[in-house]
């Protein structure tokens, strides 16, 4: 259990670092890409924020309990290990997810596709992480 | 009966028998009342309003900016100016009633978010009420500028802002006359949308600019 807690709170931290920061990078320099976010569809009163940015430790979380639970089955070196877990994750949970949100939300098909994508790297650098701290 | 002296002398019959009298004493009366007044300091003018007024805002995000309009606005209504005093601004009387849902901002995101941000099924209406101008452009064929004084009503909040005229003569008889300022979301206690985390902000001020199409009544 301490293990779990332990190397979901690390991952959570250099996810929210690199999750956020890309973000915000992305957002500075490629500003056009975002316009479709000024949609009433996403919270506007600033209410969720700290739900928002507490995200990177749920999903650090929830995959950290993951691995420990499936660890044995994903085999090789680190880099593949976690590459296959991020790989499982978003076939599993992620593309689902966004086949839903896409068919029920009014939102373009670039923004459910730029989810996809975020969710798998996250889910790829997770499983670097725990590969190489929770063998 | 609190008859002035002067009737009292006066056997009452004789007030009813005599018709000059009595139209005498309601003459004194309507000039004692006040009533003269209107008579004596008329409006100095009246404008209808026409086709083809519009109001239009422009802000902006961190992303991008966005242009809303409210286009061919048309509802009957009449300015009346009025003059009170030689160093006074001009007084107005007028009301321009438009629906917030008739924003379109050329992008359908961009337009219901603009909608959701200024309430608009709570809060249907955008008032603006003409106040007064700081002189009347009494020749209308020249372009000119002016300042003046409305109250702008948004999202059930009501301010009053000075506003920078133009107006630009149509003719004969006729003009546009075009109001801009800026204002700003939170005077209005709206809260300028954030999205993401606020990593998306819309900034808080907002240019207004309406187009009002008159034609000179007299």
């Amino acid at each position: 259990m301490k293990r779990i807690i332990l190397s979901g709170f690390i991952a959570g931290i250099i996810l929210f670092v690199l999750s956020y920061g890309s973000l915000f990078l992305a957002i500075r320099f490629f500003p056009e890409l975002f316009t479709d976010y000024n949609n009433p569809l996403f919270n506007s009163n600033g209410s969720r924020d700290i739900l928002f940015y507490l995200h990177a430790f749920i999903f650090s979380f929830a995959l950290s309990w993951f691995w420990d639970r499936f660890k044995g089955l994903f085999h090789g070196a680190f880099i593949v290990r976690g590459l296959e877990f991020g790989l499982v994750y978003a076939m599993v949970a992620l593309l689902p997810v966004m086949w839903i949100t896409f068919s029920s939300l009014d939102i373009t098909l670039f923004i459910v596709f730029s989810w996809f994508m975020y969710g798998l790297i996250q889910a790829v650098i997770a499983g670097l992480i725990f590969a190489k701290i929770n063998a | 009966m609190n008859q002035p002296a002067f009737l009292c002398s006066l056997p009452v019959h004789t007030l009813y028998q005599r018709p000059t009298m009595l139209k005498l004493l309601l003459f004194l009366l309507f000039f004692l009342s006040g009533f003269h007044q209107t008579i004596k300091k008329p409006y100095l003018a009246k404008w209808v309003i026409t086709k083809g007024c519009s109001l239009k805002v422009v802000g902006s995000t961190n992303v991008n900016q966005f242009s809303c309009v409210i286009a061919d606005y048309y509802k009957p209504d009449t300015l009346t100016f009025y003059k009170d005093a030689v160093a006074e601004p001009t007084r107005i009387t007028g009301t321009l009633k438009l629906e917030v849902q008739n924003f379109d901002c050329l992008n359908p995101v961009m337009t219901a978010n603009l909608r959701n941000t200024l309430k608009a099924k709570e809060n249907p209406y955008l008032i603006i009420k003409f106040i007064n101008l700081s002189r009347y452009p009494a020749n209308y064929t020249q372009n000119g500028g002016l300042k003046g004084v409305v109250s702008i009503q948004l999202a059930g909040v009501t301010k009053r802002y000075e506003v920078d005229y133009r107006f630009i003569p149509n003719g004969a008889k006729a003009l546009t006359l075009v109001g801009t300022r800026q204002v700003n979301f939170s005077d209005f206690d709206i809260i300028p949308p954030r999205k993401i985390g606020g990593m998306i902000q819309t900034r808080n001020e907002l240019d207004v600019q309406f187009s009002l199409k008159a034609k000179i009544l007299y």
